[in-house]
């Protein structure tokens, strides 16, 4: 588990900073797939293992954009919401500690408005600490519901990729 | 004492919450582009040779858009070649003379990575100090501007771009010199606002906007954009207007780094006349 993790989480960050973070739609739409890190860490994750390696995913993500403690303050925020989002939105749901969040094993009704939530969540702390500016107020508003929109297209997309292997 | 170690591990998971992100906003706030850069030369280092590796795969995916950069910039320096102006008057002009000393030279620099997708973009360039970078030096294309460096470290440099919330240029109207600022208020990477245009002064769309050479980071006349349209705002003291940049960011492959040979005259002056 823990090597499927590393994996996934070196393979996320080169995924963001050579790729990624180079798209842009008109401006205005950048997707942060690396947060997929964190949304499918499996339920039985130490809370203090899903702070400490959000704040890793981050801090390397920011290396490579210069844009120190940024993703790294951002993902925090997302990890430290995600265990209440889970309490929150799956009363009387049982699931096995081990097994991660997927729309397999939750079906669409817990897995989107888990994903969505954070997703959000993230964008809005991220995209509003780099303008630090109530001037653009709706302009970062508009860029948060566009990049946060592109990102779950991704995240959608990869569940549904691996939902076969499993 | 028990209860207080009891309480910090009943509610450990909001201290270390705290404490992950105070870290990261003191880095946010601390070590950002400017003075602090030279703090993380190791991390510079790291991103350089790895932004660097994919850079040499990606190149080859723009090599028609560099070509062609790079066949404008020929032609324009070919036209300031002596064999391409006429010579009125032979007796006047002589390359050697001591009238003519050399303010400006250039560093070329291949583009690491670069960004345009963000409110604040950053280019990385494969020139350190040991090539002769310095922080505050000027970054052009040819004969347009691109930003300003405020990372150096041994091998690679940080530039801020132009596309950057806290980059403002002091640029002039090419055609009577009047003085404003050049800034980028996030959005199209094509588009940006020019700031503090007096009243009375008449703007037409086509208008071109170059630097004033007053900030000592360009030299005169380097260009920055032309103007799109304007709007008159009838409270406020000055104009406004939207200028398209002469730079397209999203292709720069190659750009040169300004250095100005006689900076150090210009702050000593500056600072003799400050000294009090």
């Amino acid at each position: 588990m823990t090597v499927r993790n590393s994996i996934r989480f070196i393979g996320l960050v080169l995924l963001q900073v050579l790729i990624l973070n180079h798209i842009s739609l008109g401006g205005y739409v950048n997707p942060y797939l690396y947060v997929l890190f964190i949304l499918w860490l499996p339920f039985s994750t130490e809370r203090w293992v899903l702070l400490l390696s959000a704040f890793l995913l981050g801090f390397s993500v920011d290396i490579f954009s210069n844009t120190l403690g940024l993703n790294a303050a951002a993902s925090v925020i997302m990890a430290f919401a995600r265990p209440f989002v889970i309490s929150m939105i799956s009363t009387g749901t049982d699931f096995e500690p081990t097994s991660r969040p997927s729309i397999r094993g939750q079906g669409m009704r817990w897995f989107l408005p888990y994903a969505v939530t954070l997703v959000l969540l993230h964008h809005f702390v991220l995209f509003y600490l780099e303008v630090f500016r109530f001037s653009e107020f709706f302009p970062t508003l508009l860029r948060v519901l566009l990049s946060s929109a592109f990102t779950l297209g991704l995240v959608f997309l990869a569940e549904y990729l691996t939902v076969r292997k499993r | 004492m028990r209860n207080l170690y009891l309480f910090f591990r009943k509610h450990y998971f909001y201290f270390l919450f705290l404490l992950l992100e105070t870290v990261s906003l003191i880095l946010l706030f601390n070590y950002n582009q400017f003075q602090n850069a030279a703090v993380y030369t190791w991390s510079d280092q790291a991103a350089g040779t790895v932004n660097g590796m994919f850079r040499n795969i990606s190149e080859y995916f723009s090599l028609r858009s560099t070509n062609r950069v790079l066949t404008e910039e020929i032609a324009q320096l070919q036209s300031r070649m002596p064999e391409a102006f006429y010579m009125a008057d032979t007796a006047t002009f002589f390359v050697k003379d001591t009238m003519y000393r050399s303010e400006y030279r250039y560093i070329a620099a291949r583009v690491l990575s670069n960004t345009t997708n963000k409110r604040n973009n950053f280019i990385m360039i494969n020139k350190g100090r040991m090539h002769g970078v310095q922080t505050s030096m000027g970054v052009v294309i040819g004969n347009r501007l691109v930003g300003q460096v405020v990372g150096v470290s041994r091998h690679f440099s940080w530039v801020m771009s132009l596309l950057n919330k806290d980059s403002r240029i002091s640029a002039k109207f090419k055609k009577n010199n009047q003085l404003v600022n050049v800034e980028w208020s996030g959005g199209n990477y094509r588009v940006g606002s020019v700031k503090e245009i007096p009243k009375h002064f008449e703007i037409l769309p086509g208008d071109t906007i170059i630097t004033s050479g007053n900030s000592e980071i360009f030299p005169e006349g380097v260009l920055v954009g032309t103007i799109k349209d304007f709007t008159v705002l009838p409270d406020e003291n000055f104009n406004s207007a939207r200028i398209v940049f002469s730079t397209d960011f999203n292709s720069l492959g190659y750009v040169e780094v300004v250095v100005d040979m006689m900076k150090m005259e210009k702050e000593e002056l500056k600072n003799s006349f400050q000294s009090k």
